[in-house]
C-alpha cells in the first residue's frame, strides 16, 4: 500500500513539472502573444497546484482524513481545537495561492488588455512581426 | 532555427527532469511521502485561529485561510491588493480617452435587438440575480466558511461578464453600470480596506491607548480590538469588514476593465486615429 502511494505522489509530482515544462515551452517558443498568455496561466496554476501539495500532510491515523483548515463550530471546546490541529492541512499555502490567484488574474487582464492594444495598433499578435516594426 | 529548437527541448527536458527528481527525492522537507503532522507555524496557525484561551493571539475566526490572510498577515494581503489595483489601474490607462458615453451618443448604438438568442437573454436574467446572491454570500461569510472577498467579488463580476456576452455593451450601460459608478464603489471598496486596516489605531488615538495598524483582537501591549462578535453573530473583528470592502472593489474593478474590454472595435479604432490625427 505504502509503495502504491509513493509511486502515486512522484507521479504527481512528475506530471506537475512535466505540466511547468509544457507551459514554459509555450511562454518561449510560441509566437502569438495570446498563446503566451495561455501558457502563462497554465504555469500558473501549476504553480498553485504545487504549493497546495507543499501543504499537504497524509492520513494522521488509519481512521482520520485531513480535513479543510476550517472549524466547523463557531463555539470550539478545547479538545475541538487538538483534534482540528491533528487533522486539518496547513493552511498557509492555501492563502498564498489564493493572493496568487486574484494577482494573476489581475495581471492576466492586464496582459490581455496589452495584447489587443498591440493588435489594434499594429494588427498582429505575432512578437516577431512586432519586433520588426519600425516607429 | 533547428539547433534552436533543439536546444530549447533539451533545456526543458533536464529542467523537468530535474525538478521532479529533486521533489521526489525529499526536496520539499520530506521523503519519499508527506509527513502526518504539519509544520510548527502551521500548527500555531491551527490552535491560534479561534481560541479564545489565547486572547493575545488568536484571530478570532473559525476560517485559517481567511485569519492568515486579513489577520496574521495582513500587511502582505494590503500590498496584494495594492498590485491587483496597480494592474487595473494600468489596464484603465491602456484605455484613456476611450468614453463608452461618448460611442454610445455618437452611433445609433441604443438599438436593442443587439446580442444572442431569446432564451440565452432570458436565462440570463434568471441567473444574475443568483450569481450576485451567490458572490455576496461566499464574501459576506468568509470569515465563517472558505471563501472572502477575492472570491465572491470574482464571482461577482462573472455576472456584468455574462450580460456584456450575452446582450452588449450599451444594455449594461443603459442600467447605470458605466465607468464612474464602477470606479466610485472600487473607491469606496479601497477607501473601506484603508479605513478596516487603521480602525484600531483610529480607536487608540480617541481613547489615548496603545494600538497597532492592522490589529483585529486586543494584544497585551494594545487593549484595542474590534469586537469578535456582535449581538451573538460571530464577525471575527476586522475580518468581516475587510472582506466586505475587499468584495466591492474587486467585483467593480473586474467590472470596469470587462466593459473596456468589451467596447466594439471601430468605436476604438476611430478613438485611436482621432488620437493621431490632433
Amino acid at each position: 500500500m505504502n509503495e502504491l502511494n509513493v509511486f502515486l505522489f512522484n507521479t504527481l509530482l512528475f506530471s506537475l513539472f512535466f505540466n511547468a515544462g509544457i507551459s514554459l515551452y509555450g511562454i518561449f517558443a510560441r509566437p502569438s502573444l495570446i498563446k503566451k498568455i495561455i501558457a502563462l496561466t497554465i504555469f500558473s496554476d501549476t504553480a498553485n497546484v504545487l504549493a497546495i501539495v507543499v501543504g499537504y500532510r497524509t492520513w494522521p491515523s488509519p481512521e482520520q482524513s485531513p480535513i479543510p483548515p476550517v472549524i466547523t463550530t463557531t463555539n470550539p471546546t478545547t479538545e475541538d481545537i487538538a483534534r482540528f490541529a491533528s487533522q486539518a492541512v496547513d493552511p498557509l499555502p492555501q492563502a498564498l495561492v489564493l493572493t496568487a490567484i486574484v494577482i494573476g488574474l489581475a495581471v492576466t487582464l492586464f496582459l490581455v488588455f496589452l495584447t489587443l492594444q498591440v493588435y489594434r495598433l499594429y494588427g498582429t499578435t505575432d512578437v516577431r512581426r512586432v519586433a520588426k516594426l519600425r516607429g | 532555427m533547428r539547433i534552436k529548437k533543439l536546444l530549447v527541448l533539451s533545456s526543458l527536458i533536464i529542467l523537468v527532469l530535474t525538478f521532479s527528481l529533486a521533489f521526489t527525492k525529499g526536496a520539499l522537507g520530506y521523503y519519499p511521502l508527506p509527513l502526518p503532522g504539519v509544520r510548527t507555524l502551521a500548527y500555531w496557525y491551527l490552535i491560534t485561529t479561534l481560541n479564545p484561551r489565547y486572547p493575545s493571539f488568536t484571530a478570532m475566526s473559525p476560517e485559517a485561510v481567511t485569519a492568515i490572510v486579513w489577520d496574521y498577515r495582513g500587511l502582505d494581503t494590503l500590498f496584494e491588493t495594492a498590485v491587483f489595483f496597480l494592474a487595473i489601474v494600468g489596464a484603465l490607462a491602456l484605455a484613456r480617452g476611450i468614453s463608452l458615453k461618448k460611442a454610445l451618443d455618437n452611433a445609433n448604438n441604443k438599438d436593442n435587438g443587439k446580442g444572442l438568442s431569446l432564451i440565452c437573454k432570458t436565462a440570463t436574467r434568471l441567473l444574475t440575480p443568483l450569481i450576485i446572491a451567490v458572490s455576496a454570500s461566499i464574501a459576506l461569510h468568509g470569515h465563517l466558511t472558505p471563501g472572502g472577498g477575492f472570491q465572491g467579488g470574482s464571482a461577482a463580476a462573472v455576472a456584468p461578464l455574462l450580460i456584456l456576452v450575452i446582450f452588449s455593451v450599451y444594455f449594461l450601460l443603459s442600467k447605470g453600470v458605466a465607468e464612474k459608478p464602477m470606479l466610485v464603489l472600487r473607491t469606496a471598496g479601497l477607501i473601506g480596506i484603508y479605513l478596516t486596516a487603521l480602525a484600531a489605531v483610529l480607536i487608540g488615538l480617541v481613547t489615548g491607548l496603545n494600538a497597532y495598524v492592522f490589529q483585529n483582537q486586543p494584544k497585551l501591549d494594545a487593549p484595542v480590538g474590534i469586537p469578535a462578535q456582535v449581538s451573538n453573530a460571530l464577525i471575527s473583528g476586522t475580518l468581516f469588514f475587510f472582506n466586505l470592502s475587499e468584495y466591492l472593489a474587486v467585483a467593480s474593478g473586474f467590472t470596469l476593465v470587462f466593459m473596456l474590454l468589451s467596447i466594439p472595435e471601430e468605436i476604438v479604432r476611430s478613438f485611436i486615429s482621432g488620437e493621431a490625427h490632433e
